[in-house]
């Protein structure tokens, strides 16, 4: 008792109450509505749940045994490893081109930036209803320049070959403003001596982009390889609003894949599982990412 | 002392208008949750008539706070709201959610004899829709039939020379009249399909638009009816081969239709499809604004969906929304007395002919406007063969497993014998998961 007694003074001697007080609303808030809700599917992923019942029956690891066997959530869980694959690198690279494009000088250079960074400011949901009419076979945008162009139409998310794919253009488009201006902004801290150093030696642009630009964006990229890895291992309005999973489970990702098994089917015991194992997929990635990409920190 | 009669007065006046103004508020406040947008059976939601209540409000001293929700997301809403203990005290929802919900015990269950009367008085398309199995009712249905119907645009029937007044009845009818309507381009690429098909989007909605063939075809989707636990498909037998392989046909042989029309009831109402399958009421009610040259009786007209060969039973979707109380409900006793109050053959008749839907009772089709109303009329003779989805937990699965596998089929990602393989083995694993 004494020891609180002295760390609740020392507390107030050095004035450590107000930071506190500051936090608390927020520490208080996060920890009610994202960590407490967090520790309650860890433990709901080991029972059989009747959430209105309010009956919980352990199982044990049944639940990821379950899953391990479910067709459906291993294709889920492949599709969103593909997609998170794919579009974290292809959005990144065509941000970072955009960004080294836009730090330079060329007329209605702020209308094209504000053109880029639209998609950042508009709702998925919104922007997906409108991506889903394009991409209609019949009358949508995309085939109509395919045939402007003598190609062929294609089925865009008929298809379970294509589907995803069309997916993923959507969500690109939809990071690439994001991330290009952060990009912009790390850009700009780059310090020009660097350059200047490298154009009296003779270096070309390529050459000083790949071997100063690219280094010294280092921290910049690490943010936003693993800011865009962990929000697309969580894609699911846009799939939801595009595809809802289908044709045939080729879209379907682990968030839409509890979301059924949660509100669809009541199995919130085995979408807790799922969860779980996503939630530790995702940090694993970005402990790894994290761990990796700090060798390639450079200081200056 | 004057002064002080005045304000004697002016309180004696506030407190009395005051006490009149509160005594004359409802007592109590009742909410009911339905649908926003197009899922009302009829050309006009009776949700959106704030009056719809009023008698019943004036009588009871209570008022009925309509709020219309998210389709999409609402069965969640309803049972995330269940789980806090703070839900509608009515709740007007799709029969294919009530399984879930009695899986978790939510429902309040009618009393067995109020049960009896209704499933007496009703026609039976209406008691299939309020049988739970062996007379046990959740609530009661809607007004107005949410039934399945094959659809044809008259004009393009005449054009083709097929007479405008009769869709085909049998699959070789309606796979020879696709191929005289569909039209192709200079190209050779289809600009109007004779007979649209579903395979986008949710699998239960592309269930919905083949359900007629499964059945027609002698299959089913699981095979009792009332189970809420265990059972089997019944789809990965020849019955489900011939109900996938129609369509196939349709696609690759007589290339009447399409898959770049996902959605064939826009598609019909755009004038690109000749003829589809969904719901009629969903025609009815966007034809005026989406096709006002297609008014119902002389420009489109509706039937039964088609069945395998001369002399087979026709078999359609019957879905339905019904009025139902959940345990949590704060005012319970009110809520039953509400919807019960919807459902007298009086009000049944009243709002039925007011809001254009059809009635539930055998006793009200006697009656003027239903008894001569030519759609009416249609949509009973299509209702009486409507068949409602199985009660099992595990029919979400099933209905993903075979959406999916419609999907693979028709896009030709798979054989029919594999996909419904697939299917039936993903479905009945939906049925055991469920049932534990």
């Amino acid at each position: 008792m004494p020891s609180v007694a002295y760390a609740l003074r020392r507390i107030y001697r050095r004035h450590y109450l107000h930071a506190y007080a500051f936090i608390a609303p927020v520490v208080i808030l996060f920890g009610l509505f994202r960590v407490w809700p967090s520790l309650e599917t860890l433990y709901f992923s080991v029972f059989n749940v009747e959430l209105l019942k309010q009956q919980l029956t352990f199982i044990g690891l049944s639940n990821f045994r379950d899953m391990l066997q479910d067709p459906v959530f291993r294709q889920a869980l492949v599709n969103t490893l593909i997609y998170a694959a794919v579009i974290v690198p292809v959005s990144t690279v065509l941000a970072l081109l955009l960004a080294v494009v836009f730090t330079e000088e060329f007329g209605l250079k702020d209308l094209f930036k504000a053109v880029y960074f639209s998609p950042t400011v508009t709702s998925t949901t919104a922007a997906a209803v409108v991506w889903w009419w394009m991409y209609n076979p019949q009358f949508g945008l995309f085939n109509v320049i395919l045939k402007l162009l003598h190609l062929p139409p294609q089925p865009w998310l008929m298809s379970s070959h294509m589907a995803l794919s069309a997916v993923i253009i959507f969500s690109v488009w939809k990071t690439l403003g994001y991330n290009m201006v952060i990009y912009i902004a790390g850009l700009q801290a780059v310090p020009t001596m660097f350059h200047e150093a490298a154009t009296l030696d003779g270096a070309s642009p390529f050459r000083r982009f790949l071997s100063i630009t690219v280094p010294l964006l280092a921290p910049t990229t690490i943010f936003i390889v693993i800011y865009n890895m962990i929000f697309a291992l969580q894609a699911f309005d846009q799939v939801f609003v595009l595809t809802s999973g289908g044709p045939a489970n080729s879209t379907n990702v682990v968030v839409l894949e509890l979301y059924h098994q949660a509100f669809r089917r009541y199995r919130f015991g085995y979408a807790s599982a799922e969860a779980t194992v996503l939630f530790v997929i995702i940090l694993v990635v970005t402990v790894f990412q994290y761990i990796y990409s700090r060798r390639y920190e450079v200081a200056y | 002392m004057r002064g002080r009669l005045v304000i004697t007065v002016v309180l004696m006046l506030i407190l009395g208008v005051g006490t009149s103004y509160v005594g004359a508020q409802a007592k109590t406040t009742i909410t009911l949750w339905y649908p926003a947008g197009d899922v009302a059976a009829g050309p006009t939601s009776p949700f959106h008539d704030p009056a719809l209540f009023k008698p019943f409000e004036d009588a009871n001293n209570v008022r009925v706070n309509l709020v219309g929700l998210d389709y999409d997301t609402m069965e969640q809403k309803i049972f995330a709201a269940a789980a806090a203990k703070n839900i509608a005290d009515i709740i007007f929802v799709d029969r294919s959610w009530v399984s879930g919900f009695l899986k978790e015990g939510m429902l309040e269950q009618l009393p067995p004899a109020v049960a009896k009367r209704w499933l007496a008085a009703v026609s039976p398309d209406v008691v299939a829709l309020s049988d739970f199995g062996n007379g046990t009712m959740y609530g009661y249905p809607q007004l107005g039939y949410d039934v399945y119907a094959l659809t044809w645009n008259k004009q393009q029937f005449k054009e083709a020379g097929l007479d405008p007044n009769r869709g085909p009845q049998t699959w070789d009818e309606l796979r020879a009249d696709c191929k005289k309507l569909a039209r192709r381009d200079a190209s050779g690429n289809l600009t109007r399909v004779g007979f649209a098909i579903r395979h986008v989007g949710e699998p239960h909605g592309i269930v919905d638009k083949f359900a007629w063939a499964l059945w027609g075809a002698g299959g089913d989707l699981i095979n009792d009816q009332n189970a809420l636990r265990g059972g089997h498909v019944m789809f990965d037998n020849a019955s489900g081969r011939s109900a996938l392989q129609l369509v196939l046909n349709m696609l690759n042989v007589d290339k009447c239709t399409s898959l770049n029309f996902p959605d064939p009831r826009a598609a019909f109402l755009k004038g690109i499809a000749s003829m589809q399958i969904s719901e009629a009421v969903s025609i009815r009610a966007r034809q005026p604004k989406e096709a006002p040259d297609m008014p119902w009786q002389t420009g489109w007209g509706m039937e039964v969906p088609p069945v395998p060969k001369a002399g087979d039973k026709p078999v359609t979707l019957l879905g339905g929304w019904i009025f139902t109380v959940p345990k949590a409900a704060k005012s319970d006793a009110m809520a039953w007395k509400a919807i019960a109050w919807l459902s007298t053959e009086a009000n049944d008749y009243s709002v039925a002919a007011k809001f254009g839907m059809t009635p539930r009772y055998k006793s009200n089709w006697a009656k003027e406007p239903f008894k001569s109303d030519s759609y009416d009329q249609a949509l009973l003779k299509i209702a009486k063969y409507g068949r409602r989805y199985p009660l099992n937990l595990g029919l979400d699965g099933v209905m993903e497993a075979l959406g999916a596998s419609i999907q693979k089929a028709w896009h030709g990602e798979a054989t029919v014998d594999q996909a419904l393989t697939e299917a039936a083995q993903a479905g009945n694993k939906a049925i055991t998961d469920a049932a534990k």
